[in-house]
């Protein structure tokens, strides 16, 4: 009956940093971040791939970090919110304030985290597309339309800087 | 979770060889299906094989085909240029399924094997189902189901085949590359399903250790119109009521040819044959389009909660051939 | 001197915005203690019977397990105290009985989460199952009248209706909806030496603590509940839930501290929901538009297990000038896990019967349903003839009329079209219920001019950070920057939970009081002190601005608090500040029933003591919304909502707020259902990809407009807008449905197999 696998050796690289695991193959990205790491920005609101609370970037591509296994994350590059302000905010997380786009918070660092990826996308053209593509971001408190107008600035900022 | 062993094999082969030899080995790709059943305790493999870097990611375009490496993720095929020029209703479909996270983590290949959304399979502690538990029972049937199927459903199992691109590829005619430790093999994905039948456990052809390497997909011919069109309760990020993927080649006026996949109806990814042939050669309108979604839905297999799906799903299709055809309705 | 600006109103940033943007902020989950361990929980698979037997070992074996904890060898506790408002649950894991699906039968506490979670799935229950009942059709199901005392009527509703030109007499109904904040509902808590302190995902620290203080037997002052942020709540943070008790429970069964994050199918039965109505509206009218009379009679679900005052009928009587009104309630009690208020608890489902019967007697005369509402204004609350503190809807109607472009509606269903769209135009008006409860706040000036505010109350994404730190700046005279405002400990001063759109009234006076007294306090000392430029000044001989005192009668002589504090020989000066409801609140109350159960006799009685019947906010709902009839397809186009907030404390948080509401609306109206199956009782659809809320792409543009003055029922003059937002987008929506397709939609959530031709 008893079956105890080896801890598995992952090194990932968060944030800039590399960070060692020696940990139970069950772990997922998420938990690892939070619980392993202390980098806990990133919330866990089903751990089922359902609400997008989670999403960080993996390789600069965003994803949902409960459904990723950290032992798939060796030797890759994680991004999570606490990697985006410097000195200052990063500029969606200065327009999410100034647009009042959350109200408890709890799903804001995985809104930010997949508005980076989106605009990286190329897929803040629109309202609506914005809409769509931000979709898998669940916001009970239904800040949306902020978080699309927050967005826009962002995007629009760029258009003119281009 | 059940605690596992994770791997990671250097090549395809080791892979095959890996899960081949051990019953209780999965494979591991995006893992947006295996890791969320795992959770669930409805997956409970004792070694995971971590298949993601291996070098199945490959797109080769041809003139006719486009082949896909199995490990490309849904977001990495939307993205290529000949979808938008010879296959919109493929780009459609990949774009219309969960969200844009979920799609940078999912593969090709582990789509076509996504598993059922049924909530009666998904929860260990429902005692009857068919599919997890062979010869218990299906709850589903007994329960007000709604995300379930009404086509190659029946009293032992109604769990539904979720996937948007799986009714692309079928209609599409799409062929999927297989290897297992014997060898390799092609299987046209119309092929590729089992209906529940008396086995509901039992979802496609594949042998245990038997890896999809990659899809082939036909490209239609220059001047075919597609379109997916996607039915839900909510604007964006569901899976699909009712959907319907129509290809349709018109020349000179008149239907050449005719392809239908339907989603959201079906215990596997749905072609509706009967529909196609009613088109072909004829000229797109009201009275033909009604006629092929009348013949497409046939022999269902309803509870109260999907009894809904059987008009739906005939003006679903007729509304997709109506917008495909460039008509309105 | 100029007066400067007043803080009060003005659209500041969240001031907890930097921290909720960088994930800097702690919620309850991420609270992280030297030797933490973690909890899984099991729950029963059935409704209700009893566990005939649990078998353990191979869990308390699994790697890393610490302790299982079952009703075999759980600790006994005390039952919290009984509260008619949110009455706990019973206490878990006490006997062998299960009384509805979902109930905590087992937890494991191991040194993992994935420990704790993977020893769970190895408990073998058996059990011995009764039947259950589990829904308002269930047969032979006796339902209770007048649950809550709250029933009320006036005049005589069976004469006027069979004395009216038209009736309406339509059935309603609502299903049950899970809050699902997306936070998971967590737990921390740990011992210290005879001293709990817990952190915990509620609205209500002080219940949370004195509840806590009485199921283990230590006096309150022994018990400490923190909750600087919660992840979204929505109603289901204000009762002391299982999973609390457990944890603390566990904590000082292993000597060491103890989380529980419960799962998300876990929230859809351990932290309340809210139950299924079935309503009968009867209107009767006279063909000008008058309403003659309005019968309301709602039945709600409610568990056996634990009671709960769910009222749903209560705003009917107080929303319409009508001689003859009737509100009745009735409940049905289930072998399902308790219900809890969630936003708009009860008003929302009322509200959605009353405001679509009234669209349905609009149509039947023939009249623009704006001029019918405004025809039947309640100009004095109508059940007491009191005054109102203040009331606007005409004006939430007559703007929110204007923004939307009311004027080019045609009237004639279906009679709007966009290709394949139906267009439909919809709108549905509010009066929400006026709640404030006592309130403590205590600030502290520093010498070097900043000040505290502290109290223990919750923010639980309303704002209340941000607007006590405007109200304390504004008493104050000072810039926001220089406030800092402590919340969510029960060492801080008693506040009231943040629910029933209460909190903003409560803690906004006390901490309005809390400046007042602060200035007097540096004025006493400033008063007698020669030195100072002040001396001789008493409160009604200054102002303050720019973090000074400065004399009325010569605005250059002014002094710093600082300046005062320091001459005084003072670090730093603390008040307390307080408030509670007016006795005009109770006398509503009172009033309402006096006239019920007296007649024209209570009505000259209660209106010979000339009080004033406190108002909370009002809203008119303004939408547009596409329905495509082949396929069943809903959408909401746009909104407008025009909302008396009377002093709005932030108008930028308080948009949000709105907004938040309506959003919520738009899933009640379009999608939220808990399914449960037959039988067990099971939640069929128990995770976010199942249950449907609304995502960013089926949320349109919202205009929201506010109207009206401050409300003279408090100082401040604010109303709570924390509900009002969601009552009344449901039947604004069902009757823009309407309006689209001429199909008179009676059932929440509306549905595709409705909707199509």
């Amino acid at each position: 009956m008893s079956f105890e696998p080896p801890l598995v050796r992952t090194a990932v690289q968060v944030n800039g940093f590399e960070r060692k695991l020696e940990a139970d193959a069950r772990l997922t990205l998420l938990d690892a971040l939070r619980d392993v790491i202390g980098l806990t920005g990133t919330k866990k609101g089903c751990d089922q791939g359902a609400c997008g609370a989670c999403t960080v970037l993996l390789e600069g591509r965003r994803v949902l970090s409960c459904l990723t296994l950290a032992a798939q994350c060796d030797g890759r590059q994680v991004t999570t919110i606490e990697a985006l302000a410097g000195d200052d905010l990063h500029p969606l997380q200065a327009a999410f304030i100034r647009r009042d786009a959350f109200q408890c918070g709890f799903c804001t660092s995985g809104q930010i985290m997949s508005a980076v990826a989106l605009l990286d996308e190329g897929r803040a053209g629109s309202d609506d597309e914005i809409r769509e593509f931000m979709s898998g971001n669940l916001c009970r408190c239904g800040a949306y339309p902020n978080i699309v107008a927050a967005i826009r600035d962002v995007a629009g900022g760029r258009n003119h800087d281009a | 979770m059940r605690e596992f062993a994770f791997v990671r094999p250097t090549n395809v082969e080791q892979a095959v060889e890996l899960v081949t030899g051990d019953p209780d080995a999965a494979y591991l790709a995006g893992g947006t299906t295996l890791v969320d059943l795992m959770k669930d305790g409805v997956l409970r493999p004792r070694r995971v094989v971590d298949i993601a870097r291996l070098p199945l990611r490959e797109v080769i375009r041809t003139d006719h085909a486009v082949t896909v490496g199995a490990l490309t993720t849904m977001e990495e095929l939307a993205a290529e240029p000949v979808l938008a020029e010879r296959a919109p209703v493929l780009r459609e479909a990949l774009l219309a399924g969960a969200s844009t996270q979920l799609r940078n983590m999912a593969t090709i290949g582990g789509n076509l094997l996504q598993r059922a959304r049924c909530r009666y399979f998904r929860d260990p502690s429902v005692r009857a189902c068919n599919k997890r538990s062979p010869g218990s029972g299906c709850a589903a049937v007994d329960e007000s189901a709604r995300m379930h199927a009404i086509l190659g459903a029946g009293e032992s199992c109604i769990a539904l085949h979720a996937s948007d691109l799986a009714v692309a590829l079928v209609a599409l005619d799409a062929v999927v590359h297989l290897q297992g430790t014997t060898g390799t093999r092609r299987v046209p994905l119309t092929e590729f399903y089992r209906v529940p039948g008396s086995t509901p456990e039992r979802e496609n052809v594949l042998e245990h250790g038997q890896l999809i390497t990659a899809v082939e997909i036909p490209l239609p011919a220059a001047g075919t119109a597609s379109g997916y069109l996607k039915i839900r309760d909510r604007a964006s990020y569901e899976f699909a009521l009712v959907s319907a993927a129509a290809v349709l080649e018109i020349r000179d006026g008149v239907i050449h040819d005719a392809r239908m996949g339907l989603g959201g109806v079906g215990t596997i990814p749905w072609r509706a044959p009967t529909a196609e042939s009613l088109l072909r050669g004829a000229r797109p309108g009201t009275g033909v389009f009604r006629a092929a979604a009348a013949s497409a839905i046939r022999d269902t297999f309803t509870v109260p909660g999907t009894a809904f799906k059987v008009a739906l799903a005939r003006r679903t299709i007729e509304r997709a051939l109506s917008t495909v055809s460039g008509g309105t309705p | 001197m100029t007066p400067e600006p007043r803080v009060i109103g003005l659209g500041l940033d969240r001031v907890d915005g930097p921290a909720k943007v960088t994930g800097a902020a702690t919620y309850t989950m991420d609270v992280a203690v030297a030797g933490l361990l973690h909890a899984a929980l099991v729950r029963s698979t059935f409704a209700i019977g009893t566990i005939t037997s649990i078998e353990t070992a191979q869990a308390a074996a699994a790697p890393g397990v610490v302790a299982v904890f079952t009703h075999h060898n759980a600790p006994r506790m005390k039952k919290p105290s009984w509260n008619l408002i949110t009455p706990p649950p019973p206490v878990p894991l006490q006997d062998a009985s299960v009384h509805h699906y979902g109930q905590y039968i087992a937890m494991v506490v191991a040194e993992t989460p994935q420990q704790a979670t993977a020893a769970a799935a190895l408990i073998r229950v058996e059990h011995k199952a009764a039947t259950a009942s589990l829904s308002l059709d269930a047969p032979a199901l006796k339902a209770r009248s007048n649950p809550y005392f709250l029933d009320a009527k006036r005049g005589d509703v069976e004469s006027a209706l069979a004395a009216a030109d038209i009736t309406v007499d339509a059935t309603f109904s609502t299903k049950a909806n899970a809050h699902n904040p997306l936070g998971l509902f967590s737990t921390v808590a740990y011992w210290e030496g005879g001293r709990l302190v817990v952190h915990d995902s509620t609205q209500n620290p002080y219940l949370i603590r004195d509840s806590l203080a009485k199921v283990f037997s230590v006096s309150k002052d022994k018990v400490q509940v923190l909750v600087p942020y919660v992840g979204g709540a929505f109603g289901a943070g204000l009762r002391l839930w299982q999973h609390v008790i457990l944890t603390a429970m566990a904590a000082r069964a292993v000597g060491r501290p103890v989380k529980t994050v419960l799962t998300r199918p876990q929230m859809f039965t351990g932290i309340g929901h809210r139950p299924a109505t079935i309503q009968r509206m009867r209107i009767g009218a006279l063909r000008d538009g008058t309403i003659t009379a309005i019968d309301h009679e709602a039945t709600s679900t409610a568990a056996k297990v634990a009671n709960v005052l769910y009222p749903v009928t209560l705003s009917t009587p107080a929303t319409y000038r009508c001689d003859n009104v009737r509100g009745r309630d009735r409940q049905v009690r289930l072998d399902i896990p308790s219900p809890a208020h969630m936003r708009g608890p009860g008003e929302a489902e009322g509200n959605f019967a009353l405001e679509t019967a009234l669209d349905e007697v609009a149509y039947a005369i023939g009249m623009d349903p704006i001029d019918l509402r405004m025809r039947n204004y309640a100009k004095v609350h109508p059940q007491t003839g009191l005054a109102w503190s203040s009331k606007a809807l005409d004006e939430c109607y007559r703007q929110g009329a204007e923004r939307f472009g009311w004027a080019d509606r045609t009237p004639r269903p279906r009679s709007m079209r966009d290709g394949h769209w139906l267009v439909g135009y919809g709108m549905a008006g509010v009066t929400y219920g006026h709640f404030q409860a006592k309130c403590h706040a205590s600030l502290t000036v520093r010498d070097d001019g900043t000040v505290l505010v502290r109290s223990g109350a919750t923010d639980i994404g309303q704002g209340t950070y941000t607007v006590i730190t405007q109200v304390a700046a504004d008493g104050l005279g000072l810039d926001p920057a220089n406030v800092r405002f402590e919340l969510g400990d029960t060492d801080l001063p008693r506040a009231p939970q943040a629910g029933g759109s209460g909190l903003a009234t409560a803690l906004s006076n006390a901490v309005r009081d809390a400046t007042v007294n602060a200035i007097a306090a540096l004025l006493s000392l400033a008063s007698a002190d020669h030195a100072s430029p002040l001396h001789g000044c008493s409160a009604r001989d200054v102002v303050v601005a720019g973090g000074r005192i400065h004399r009325k009668d010569d605005a250059s002589r002014s002094e710093t608090y600082g300046a005062i504090l320091t001459r005084n020989g003072r670090s730093e000066l603390t008040v307390q500040g307080s408030s509670a409801p007016s006795r005009a609140e109770t006398g509503v109350l009172l009033g309402s029933l006096a006239v019920s159960r007296m007649g024209r006799a209570g009505r000259r009685l209660v209106e010979a003591t000339h009080a004033i019947a406190p108002a909370g906010a009002f809203a008119a709902h303004f939408v547009e919304v596409r329905v495509d009839p082949l396929l069943g397809r809903l959408r909401v186009k746009r909104m407008v909502s025009a909302v008396d907030a009377g002093q709005v404390l932030n108008e930028k948080l308080a948009r949000s707020q709105i907004v938040g509401g309506i959003v919520g609306g738009i899933g009640q109206a379009l999608f939220e259902e808990i399914t449960t199956d037959e039988g067990s009782g099971r939640v069929s659809n128990a995770t976010l990809a199942d249950y449907l809320v609304p995502v960013n792409a089926d949320v349109p543009d919202i205009d929201v407009v506010f109207v009206g003055e401050p409300d003279s029922d408090n100082a401040v003059g604010v109303k709570g807008i924390g509900e009002i937002g969601l009552v009344g987008v449901a039947a604004a929506i069902g009757n823009a449905v309407h309006h689209a397709t001429g199909k008179r939609l009676r059932s929440l959530p509306f549905t595709i197999t409705e909707l199509m031709d």
